[in-house]
């Protein structure tokens, strides 16, 4: 057999209940069908989780997967995924994150670590020289994420670590995984299921390397990409970023966004760039989806302008292989000595979304959530559940332990997050998310709690851009905003590398954004393929957005494989990955339709005031075209069998 | 596609004893072997050997050189891209990183202590933006050099 490049070819298996760990090497021909990451982790969950398993259950299956390119001298492509059957939503989990995690998969000699069954006593997962083995977790089981990657590394130096904090261990539906102390795989509810195993960490200390088809063309193209990331000409002071987005909330037409923008707005403050310009163009919830900009004004979003952050940052954080850089690490006043940058989905979450203006708050909360793993989306989205019923009556005095809830208040909103994170009193409700909370407490609060499938979508309005509703219902993992959007794909520029995707002009009037045609869903079913082509490479999002000419993911992927697939062969395998989890969920029993975004979000009742005022989406139509054009029963989101066993039969 | 020891190897354990991954096995005085699936062709234990009993892939020996003879990495900063691919290319994380320019927020390689560092280039062959140039160590130019870029 030819050694594989790019690639290890192999994947190992975890046994937690007997102990027994498995090397198994898998075929090229599955590479070249769903290439590696989370590819790879849809073909091998499809398979081996059986139908009707339970998520905290030995029949759950949780995998580390690490990209195709990562470790290939590309760039943007240090991302590692978290994947298993979600204990939040029934269906499809997946998680995905940088840092410097990725590669260390790789040098363990495997592009995969899966973990099925459940040890009796905690245990953490160690590789190096010695080989693979599982090792007692007690020392640090009970500690915080970045306790215990602290403990492990001191006793395996220089090891990566990716571990649980204490909301994995007990459980809570909407915790992740941390690694690089608190860089969380935060989406789908996995850190519940490594806590459910027992598996506190795994600690990877592997040399393997990474073998390449051909380097001097790997570096050729990072070269290109790394030009367009250096390009970085002044940008405004971040108190005018507020302006920026009231003009684009103005302006009947829109630019179609370069993402070149976007990349310098990262480069200089990270992803708290776009904190006001988001709620100023209506792109960011207010108030639990029940404001709007006009609630949350330049006065009182201006606590969060981005300057305010890069002034506490003593450093940028690059995750492996990134040129850009859109971390960093903050000093903090208070409990906590210092923490990653908060990230805009962390900042709007706890500000404007629950109507606080204290972000030296935000900076605590940050660290606290990161440091027991849990989702700061889904948190923040909680602990405005928990407001809203309390101003409607819903929940009272009885429920808080005599604490009367009012939004914005900071001691309130402290006083629900660390009842979360120690599952105490209301806190223990809260921590499984919306929709297990609204069901123990009843049918009034279901209107309330806003979720997909019972995952809580993110700090993105779907009534801006009807992108994100077509995505948070129809993605196997419902409720992320990085499935997709109308402004992914415009930033993506698609069209100028793949054949058969929509085109884009230079400019577009704003009124057709909210026009009910097919483009939407040719623009999502080219967002999704593509996503998934970008997720089996480990490529960054943000890497994605600086356009398909600038970051040559396909150039890239021939270089490192020796393949020579054209950018439509790859844009094909994208789809069947597709397949591969919507068959995943249809085999647990989800049904599809069921994932839609809820009426809030879609604006109904409509909003009779700010930047969405009057908008709403049908986003039903968009889910049935999008699926048909899959070639999926338009009405029930079904593909047929046929190209499920298709699909399913290759090995 | 390994590196392999010789009938030559007198078992004086020196390439045991610098080998990065434990890839190389042997008692004291008797003929050391190398594990194909560990070793990673750094090529150190070559460069140790005192009788020229390593042989790399195309089994070709190599020549022993003295430690201090060894090439170790330099970084040039204005075109480094702080992506990291050479502190975790490295099989002995012998590079760190540090705010190196004034002003400049972005952390930057740095080969803190170079008796660390085996030599082996990796670090050079994998940087992406050709960044890094093997050159003697001991070199007092070598740091000056870094830290005037
Ligand atoms: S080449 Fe490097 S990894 Fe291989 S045996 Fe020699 S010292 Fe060990
Ligand atoms: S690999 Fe090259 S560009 Fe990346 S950090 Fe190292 S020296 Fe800099
Ligand atoms: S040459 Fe570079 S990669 Fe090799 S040991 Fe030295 S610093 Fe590490």
């Amino acid at each position: 057999m030819t050694t594989p490049k790019g690639y290890m070819g192999k994947i190992m298996m975890v046994d937690l209940t007997t102990g027994a760990i498995e090397t198994e090497k898998i075929s090229p021909k599955v590479y070249q069908s769903f290439l590696s990451g989370m590819g790879l982790a849809a073909h091998i969950l499809y398979h081996r989780i059986p139908a009707g398993a339970d998520p905290l259950g030995q029949e759950n299956i949780l995998g580390f997967v690490s990209g195709l390119l990562t470790g290939t001298g590309s760039l943007f492509t240090g991302r590692w995924m978290v994947t298993g059957l979600s204990p939040l939503t029934g269906g499809w989990g997946e998680a995905n994150c940088g840092g410097s995690f990725s590669p260390a998969i790789k040098r363990c000699g495997v592009d995969g670590i899966f973990f099925k069954g459940i040890s009796e006593k905690p245990v953490y997962l160690c590789v190096d020289d010695q080989g693979a083995r599982l090792e007692t977790a007690e020392a640090v089981w009970g500690k915080d994420a970045v306790e215990a990657e602290t403990a492990l590394i001191e006793k395996h130096p220089n090891a990566r670590v990716a571990c649980i904090g204490q909301a994995g261990e007990k459980r809570s539906l909407i915790s992740g995984v941390s690694t690089d102390k608190g860089r969380l795989a935060a989406r789908s509810g996995l850190g519940a299921v490594m806590g459910s195993k027992n598996l506190k960490a795994l600690v990877l200390a592997g040399k393997k390397r990474i073998r390449v088809h051909n380097r001097e063309e790997m570096k050729r193209l990072s070269k290109i990409c790394n030009k367009w990331v250096q390009f970085q000409p002044p940008f405004v002071p971040g108190w005018l970023t507020a302006p920026v987005g009231a003009l684009m909330r103005i302006l009947p037409f829109v630019a179609t966004q370069d993402g070149l923008l976007y990349k310098i707005m990262l480069r200089k403050w990270g992803t708290v760039s776009m904190n006001q310009i988001s709620v100023e163009m209506g792109d960011s919830p207010i108030k639990n989806w029940m404001g709007s900009s006009a609630d949350w004004g330049f006065f009182k979003s201006f606590s969060s302008q981005p300057d305010r952050f890069t002034r506490q940052e003593t450093e940028k954080f690059h995750c492996y292989s990134c040129p850009l850089g859109c971390g960093g690490i903050c000093k903090t006043k208070g409990r906590f000595p210092e923490t990653h940058k908060p990230e805009y989905e962390t900042v709007l979450s706890f500000g404007g979304f629950i109507m606080n203006k204290d972000v030296d708050l935000i900076f605590y909360l940050n660290e606290l959530l990161n440091r027991a793993g849990m989702d700061t989306i889904s948190a923040g989205h909680a602990v405005a559940f928990a407001m809203e019923c309390y101003e409607k009556g819903i929940i009272t005095t009885g429920h808080t332990g005599g604490r009367a809830l009012e939004w914005g208040d900071p001691d309130d909103i402290k006083f629900l997050v660390e009842a979360m994170v120690a599952r105490d009193g209301i806190g223990d409700l809260l921590a499984d998310g919306v929709k297990r909370a609204a069901e123990s407490i009843g049918p009034e609060a279901e209107a309330i709690a806003l979720h997909c499938a019972g995952q809580e979508p993110a700090m993105h309005d779907s009534r801006n851009d009807p992108g994100f509703a077509l995505h948070y219902s129809v993605d196997p993992a419902p409720g992320r905003h990085t499935n997709g959007a109308g402004l992914y794909y415009e930033m993506y520029q698609l069209w100028k590398k793949v054949k058969g995707v929509p085109k884009m002009g230079p400019a577009y009037m704003k009124s057709s954004k909210y026009k009910k045609d097919i483009h939407h869903a040719r623009v999502g079913k080219a967002n999704s393929v593509y996503l998934n082509v970008m997720n089996g490479a480990g490529a960054c999002l943000f890497g994605g957005f600086i356009g398909a000419t600038r970051i040559r993911i396909f150039d890239w992927l021939n270089g490192a494989t020796g393949w020579q697939f054209t950018p439509e062969d790859y844009m094909e395998i994208g789809a069947n990955i597709q397949v591969l989890k919507q068959a995943f969920n249809i085999k647990q029993g989800l049904d599809p339709k069921t994932c839609r975004v809820p009426d809030r979000l879609l604006g109904r009742p409509v909003q009779t005031r700010g930047a969405n005022k009057g908008r709403t989406v049908d986003v039903e139509t968009m889910m049935k075209d999008y699926w048909e054009l899959f070639g999926w029963d338009r009405e029930t989101g079904r593909p047929t069998e046929e190209t499920v066993n298709r699909i399913a039969s290759i090995a | 596609m390994a590196y392999t020891i010789s009938n030559e190897c007198i078992g004086c354990m020196a390439c045991a004893k610098i080998c990065p991954t434990n890839a190389v096995t042997g008692e004291k005085k008797q003929i050391h072997a190398i594990d194909p699936a560990a070793c990673i062709e750094c090529g150190a234990c070559g460069r140790v050997c005192p009788s020229r009993a390593v042989l790399d892939h195309f089994g070709l020996a190599f020549e022993r050189i003295p430690k201090k003879e060894w090439d170790c990495p330099q970084f040039d900063l204005k075109t480094c891209m702080s992506c990291t691919i050479c502190l975790d290319t490295c099989p002995v994380s012998a590079i760190s990183q540090a705010l190196l320019l004034k002003g400049n927020p972005h952390l930057f390689p740095v080969l803190a202590d170079e008796a660390l560092c085996i030599g082996c280039g990796f670090c050079a062959g994998d940087c992406p933006a050709d960044a890094v140039t093997m050159v003697p160590r001991n070199r007092e130019s070598r740091t000056e050099e870094t830290e005037k870029a």
